[in-house]
């Protein structure tokens, strides 16, 4: 762990660094935690805000994360894939749980509210701009079918269950998780992810 | 069923399994490892779509969020570097992180007060057996569905109730159940549940309660939650 704390300043960027920074975050290191957050925090707030889309529980939801990475640093496994996906997937949990507890009756509304507005994929491609790992990612969803990406955008990107998509593009919620699971392996081999 | 399972790799690393489908299908994760590598990959995946959606968050944000770190203990971990102190916080901006602080703390008392509570039958025995055998005890069972059987008895004269369930799944380690009060101005949290054999469970509602609230079950990460973050797995309703 020694060597994790003087690396970050060498890889800037890099999830191994992460690792190291999870590592001391564990033990208790708090200018560890201001570097993780600021390492993170645009990324987690980014994703945090798609799902949730209101500003102020945006920023709840951010902080939660953060205060679970503090409290949780310790079971962080970098056996099982690296810091960033499993900070990500805290924040997506989070951001999922809290739209589907709090907003029920207005995601109804909203859900039906999206289907006349046309295609959610839209609203990504807007935000997708010119870096490299964006326009890796774009190409990607632009790679699946058409049904696999509906399906991958509205579930994290919108948070929606396989039940509520199915609803929302007309097709049965087995073929929603077949799409997503094929969209995903797809996406998988174009971005060349190993884990 | 299983080749059914297989299927939701996709669903689950998207996070589009309700929440009875997902600890079900986390179930399946720890007996299928062809499985459990695929939902590794298309984890990672998806991060890579979390990714490219970032924005910064304001500024306040961190002060936020040091105020609160600061003030929550971690759970015993790995021993301290050795030959280090603690590298603290930089001094707090006082005055604005000063309520916040006090939220946070709040938290923080309760989070500390559960994870000593997690064995099978919470609660002193006697505080039990005295509200079982309160002369106005009312037993209220839930209607029996997936979580097993479910039901409370409340004493309001003692101000006290206690919760029994038998049957309930087990939860992925990294999960509990936790156990709400719920009246008008809201859920409070009344315990962590940890199911015993045959997932059976007796103990003593934290708190006051007196048979006007409802009392409702959900899942939460290990350790508990300041407040609900999933939907009720079983509700009761005293007033019923």
């Amino acid at each position: 762990m020694a060597r994790a704390r003087e690396a970050p300043a060498a890889r800037p960027g890099g999830d191994d660094t992460l690792d190291g920074l999870l590592a001391l975050v564990a033990r208790g290191d708090e200018q560890a935690f201001a570097e993780l957050y600021q390492r993170v925090a645009a990324p987690v707030f980014g994703l945090v805000s798609k799902v949730v889309r209101n500003p102020s529980q945006s920023e709840e939801v951010t902080q939660e994360v953060f205060v679970e990475l503090w409290r949780t640093a310790s079971r962080f496994d970098p056996a099982r894939g690296s810091a960033r996906s499993w900070i990500m997937t805290c924040a997506h949990r989070r951001a999922v749980d809290r739209v589907r507890s709090s907003e029920s009756a207005a995601r109804r509304d909203d859900l039906a509210g999206r289907r006349d507005q046309g295609r959610p994929y839209d609203e990504v491609v807007e935000q997708v701009e010119a870096s490299l790992e964006r326009e890796h990612v774009r190409r990607g969803l632009d790679a699946l079918t058409e049904l696999q990406r509906e399906a991958v955008v509205l579930a994290y990107y919108g948070g929606y269950t396989h039940r509520e998509i199915s609803e929302l593009l007309g097709v049965p919620s087995g073929t929603v998780k077949t799409r997503l699971r094929d969209g995903l392996i797809r996406l998988r081999d174009h971005l060349g992810v190993d884990a | 069923m299983s080749s059914d399972l297989h299927t939701l790799t996709g669903a689950y690393a998207a996070d589009a399994l309700s929440e009875t489908e997902r600890l079900a299908f986390e179930r399946h994760l720890d007996a299928c490892p062809a499985c459990d590598q695929e939902v590794r990959e298309l984890t990672e995946t998806a991060a890579r779509l979390g990714s490219v959606v970032a924005l910064p968050p304001p500024a306040a944000l961190w002060d936020r969020v040091r105020a609160e770190a600061a003030a929550t203990r971690q759970p015993p971990g790995p021993t301290p570097l050795s030959g280090r102190g603690r590298r603290r916080f930089p001094p707090l901006l006082a005055a604005a992180a000063a309520l916040l602080l006090v939220a946070a703390i709040s938290v923080t008392v309760l989070n500390l007060g559960l994870p000593g509570q997690g064995g099978r039958s919470e609660g002193p025995v006697d505080l039990v057996a005295a509200v079982l055998s309160a002369p106005d005890a009312r037993r209220i069972a839930a209607k029996p569905g997936p979580t097993g059987q479910v039901a409370v008895v409340v004493s309001r004269r003692r101000g006290q109730a206690v919760f029994e369930a038998s049957g309930l799944p087990e939860v992925p380690a990294a999960r509990t159940y936790q156990l709400w009060v719920v009246d008008r101005s809201g859920p409070r949290p009344a315990g962590l549940v940890e199911p015993g054999g045959a997932g059976k469970v007796t103990r003593l509602l934290e708190g006051r309660v007196t048979g006007s609230e409802q009392v409702a079950m959900t899942v939460e990460r290990r350790g508990g939650a300041a407040r609900p973050t999933s939907e009720p797995v079983v509700v009761v309703d005293l007033r019923a």
